[in-house]
């Protein structure tokens, strides 16, 4: 009886043991490589000698850094690493020189092909370059949309007082954050006030079936980076009502800032304002309403098991 | 699969030293202009041409599923399109559905040549000039007019059209007899082989175009477009270089071409029992040919994918704007775009 | 209380982590160095500040992650959240069935619970902080979770003791099967001669150092009578299966 449990009783552990010893052959190789040959030499073999394909790597071609690229661009919001950061380029340096001129033009001339050509002829392009831009006009309200939004954290960490990063302040109050919400998206807003007589067409551009999946998905980074700019940490699932919310007001704010001619801009600021204290409100009454369950359902537990309930 | 550079850089096989060898021998002989050219194309692109980019008539490539010699396919190429000259249209139509007219249309406006910002008329620095490679049923060309002339308001465009094939540039040239004066005059024929412009041969009296002895030269086009052509091409790499070499820099090569419809497996799997079992049947029935037809499949299930044209036309030294390309139905056809870089 | 046969399990349990440190041990990756050129006042043992540089220099700097890297660093901080979500949550709704039936586990449950919630809060701040975007299924998690927890309390201690060690044990080699994924990335960028950022040593550790505590974990588990539940392969086989099918299904959602 008390052998075979005895034996059985190891099992697990010693499965996950296996594995652990695995890994650290595996990783065997890693520190050694640099310091220690020796060691090394004795513990690679096998399938642990993984720097030996790593080394023999064929230099990078334009087309292979040209796919990287691309793959980047798919997936611009996984993992953000500090350290290593990916290069964060959502035009190539062609597409990029051509729109930056073009990009001038556009008080003048609009998110239009006019405003393109002008553009790649300062850029010392053809009139016919800027056909090679997959999106052809959009291209242009795409660049507006990604070069305000990667502005954005110097100008939100100006606003704040030079904290070197905004994000990683821990320790903010709801209310805080809040403010800071406010004032991070009206900082966005208000980069859309040099190009606000030609932000309507642009919008129905948007609108467009074939470029609303980039609109939305552009729409998207810049809630997720205006909720952690001013450092809303939540990571449950309000990390998705929020950016919903916060989305929809963006999108409502944008379009009521092309019709307002008020000084600076301020029945924009109070729109927004009435907004974001609309969601609080909303969002308040279902916190409360999901605490009051919580608590409700706690309670009764704990009541039933008073009552000598086995649960 | 013999014609992806990439495949032949990563293994030198000995039947390509075999043909550097033989190409050696022969050079010392050779009658043809066409070798004496190369030291040209190699100062021009700066950079070193690499050597499945040099057109060798001796070296295999292929001819549908056929494994032939680049001047074996010329001539068969050109065998296939003199015999389909008159149905050239009927056979697009049955390859696409019809579709090829709105890809084409699709394909011109999206590259809506002839048009200039507003700010001033056109483009002080010279008049804008298409090159329309394999274009000989004008297909591409009266577009590229009607959009510059006419929509553009633009009369200071010119398009040359340009075929390896004699046959097909007499049906364009019968065809533009329709067309307006103005445009008629904008429009000249060129009988030349893509891999190499410098040798060409003026067609018909209206030549605004070139002396037989120049051929195109070096950096006079803004636009060289070349629409369900490139797949015909015994060397493509050597043909994009072409194109870069007598592309402006800032101008832009634009191929509209049969491609992979392989994202959508379901259609695929349609599309392909469609257009190996009933083309080349309905080739036989309605022209009586039905190899042409037959070949007519074949190559563009050897055309190379998307990805890896485009990874072709970048290796030529262009740069493209985002993936590179656009697809159109599905995939059945894709647009391929590319601009030369400005000179450093 | 510790019957025989466990200690060579536990034995081993640390000499694996000897091991480790052994093998891991380098100048860079002692936690005093993460620590010293930190700008921000905190108390959170885990974050590096964004903006460190690390001393040792190098030629080459540091490699910009692929997207596979990114793809693999988001998915796997997900389902880590999700699992330390699951695995609190477990311990909640074990404790009070178990604890009112034999008060003596109360400071088991406690420390198992407390080691857990410290997980979540370490993931919930790499994911804020590399801006990963949680699991959708959150309130799913979360109601199976307790349901499972509070479940297996009620069919008894060795119900709830098997069900942590099928649990722990997915969750160890989880961990492991990250680790080692880690250590390549590392071995690849030392391989090219590029330099590795604190941000990934850290993350290692702090990895490896929330196995270790899984396992033990997994080795309480062991001693409290796992092993006794009846039928215990069933009671394991289906809650490691569903293990299996969460982290599948987190690593995407």
């Amino acid at each position: 009886m008390m052998r075979p449990s005895s034996i059985s009783l190891r099992r697990p552990a010693r499965q996950i043991l296996f594995s652990s010893a695995s890994t650290i052959r595996a990783a065997a190789p890693v520190p050694t490589a640099a310091t220690h040959r020796s060691l090394s030499t004795s513990t690679s073999t096998g399938s642990g000698c993984t720097c030996a394909n790593g080394s023999r790597r064929p230099q990078v071609k334009q087309t292979q850094k040209l796919q990287q690229q691309q793959q980047q661009r798919q997936h611009r919001n996984a993992y953000h690493s500090y350290d290593h950061p990916s290069s964060s380029a959502a035009f190539t340096p062609v597409e990029e020189s051509i729109l930056s001129a073009a990009y001038q033009h556009v008080p003048s001339h609009g998110f239009t092909p006019s405003a393109l050509a002008a553009g790649a002829r300062d850029a010392g392009y053809l009139d016919i370059s800027p056909t090679i831009l997959p999106e052809g006009a959009f291209a242009l309200i795409r660049y507006h949309l990604v070069k305000q939004r990667e502005e954005l954290a110097a100008r939100v960490s100006e606003l704040f007082g030079g904290e070197g990063h905004v994000g990683a302040r821990p320790g903010l109050s709801e209310w805080e954050i809040r403010g800071r919400v406010e004032a991070v998206t009206w900082e966005r807003l208000s980069a859309n006030a040099q190009v606000i007589g030609r932000w309507q067409e642009a919008l129905a551009i948007m609108a467009q079936p074939s470029y609303v999946p980039l609109s939305l998905k552009e729409l998207a980074l810049l809630s997720d980076e205006i909720l952690f700019l001013a450092g809303d940490s939540s990571v449950d699932p309000s990390w998705y009502t929020k950016r919903a919310s916060l989305s929809t007001i963006y999108a409502a704010a944008e379009l009521f800032m092309t019709n307002d001619h008020s000084p600076e801009f301020m029945d924009t600021r109070a729109f927004l304002n009435r907004r974001l204290r609309e969601v609080n409100e909303v969002g308040g009454v279902f916190r409360n309403l999901r605490e009051w369950v919580g608590f409700t359902a706690t309670a009764g537990v704990n009541v039933l098991r008073s009552k000598g309930v086995k649960i | 699969m013999v014609a992806r550079p990439a495949l032949r850089r990563a293994i030198p096989s000995s039947r390509t030293l075999l043909h550097a060898e033989s190409r050696i021998l022969r050079s010392s002989f050779s009658t043809t202009l066409q070798l004496q050219q190369k030291p040209n194309n190699n100062n021009n692109n700066n950079n070193s041409v690499p050597e499945y980019a040099i057109p060798d008539p001796a070296r295999p490539t292929h001819f549908g599923f056929e494994t032939v010699t680049e001047a074996e396919k010329r001539e068969r190429v050109a065998g296939v399109f003199t015999s389909v000259a008159e149905s050239y249209d009927r056979m697009n139509d049955l390859m696409s559905f019809g579709w090829h007219r709105v890809w084409k249309d699709h394909f011109v406006a999206s590259l809506n040549p002839g048009f200039s910002p507003l700010t001033s008329s056109s483009d002080p620095r010279a008049p804008q000039h298409i090159l329309d490679i394999a274009g000989g049923t004008g297909d591409i060309a009266f577009r590229m007019l009607h959009t510059a002339h006419i929509l553009n308001g633009n009369p200071d465009v010119r398009v040359t059209i340009s075929d390896i094939n004699p046959a097909m540039l007499s049906v364009g040239k019968q065809r533009s007899a329709s067309l307006p004066a103005s445009q008629q005059a904008a429009l000249s024929f060129l009988e030349a082989n893509a891999e190499d412009l410098t040798q060409t041969k003026p067609l018909g009296a209206n030549q605004v175009g070139y002396s037989p002895t120049t051929g195109v030269p070096d950096e006079s086009v803004d636009l060289y477009t070349v629409a369900f052509g490139i797949r015909n091409f015994s060397n493509i790499p050597a043909a994009l270089r072409e194109a870069y070499r007598v592309l402006k820099p800032g101008g832009v090569f634009a191929c509209l071409e049969f491609s992979k419809a392989d994202k959508h497996p379901l259609f695929n799997t349609i599309y392909k029992q469609w257009s190996f079992s009933a083309i080349p049947l309905i080739g036989q029935l309605v022209a009586g040919d039905r190899d042409s037809y037959q070949y007519l499949v074949e190559s563009i299930e050897r055309f190379p994918s998307q990805e890896d044209f485009r990874d072709m036309i970048v290796d030529a030294g262009f740069v493209v704007g985002g993936q590179g390309y656009e697809d159109l139905t599905g995939g059945v056809a894709a647009i391929h775009k590319g601009m030369k870089p400005r000179r450093k | 209380m510790l019957r025989p046969a466990t200690r060579p399990a536990l034995a081993a349990t640390r000499q694996v982590r000897q091991c480790a440190a052994r093998f891991f041990s380098s100048p860079d990756t002692s936690s005093s160095h993460v620590h010293s050129p930190s700008t921000t006042p905190e108390t959170n043992p885990a974050p590096p500040p964004p903006n460190s540089r690390s001393s040792t220099s190098s030629s080459k700097g540091k490699k910009p992650l692929t997207a596979e890297q990114r793809a693999f660093l988001s998915s796997a901080l997900r389902v880590n959240q999700a699992g330390e979500l699951a695995a609190t949550l477990i311990y909640t709704g074990q404790t009070p069935p178990l604890v009112s039936r034999d008060p003596s586990l109360r400071p088991l449950m406690k420390h198992m619970y407390d080691q857990e919630a410290a997980h979540l809060r370490t993931f919930n701040d790499l994911i804020y902080r590399h801006r990963v975007r949680p699991t959708a299924l959150y309130p799913l998690w979360s109601v199976m979770a307790t349901g499972l927890g509070w479940g297996t309390a009620m069919l008894g201690k060795e119900a709830a003791m098997a069900c942590t060690e099928a649990v722990e044990t997915e969750i160890g080699g989880h961990y492991n099967a990250q680790i080692r994924k880690l250590l390549e990335m590392v071995s690849e960028w030392e391989a090219e001669g590029y330099e590795v950022g604190a941000e990934f040593r850290h993350l290692i550790n702090t990895l490896r150092r929330i196995r270790d505590e899984e396992l033990e974990h997994l080795d309480h588990a062991v001693e409290h009578d796992a092993q006794k539940a009846e039928p215990h392969w069933l009671l394991t086989g289906v809650i490691r299966a569903g293990c299996r099918g969460a982290i599948w299904v987190s690593e995407r959602v």
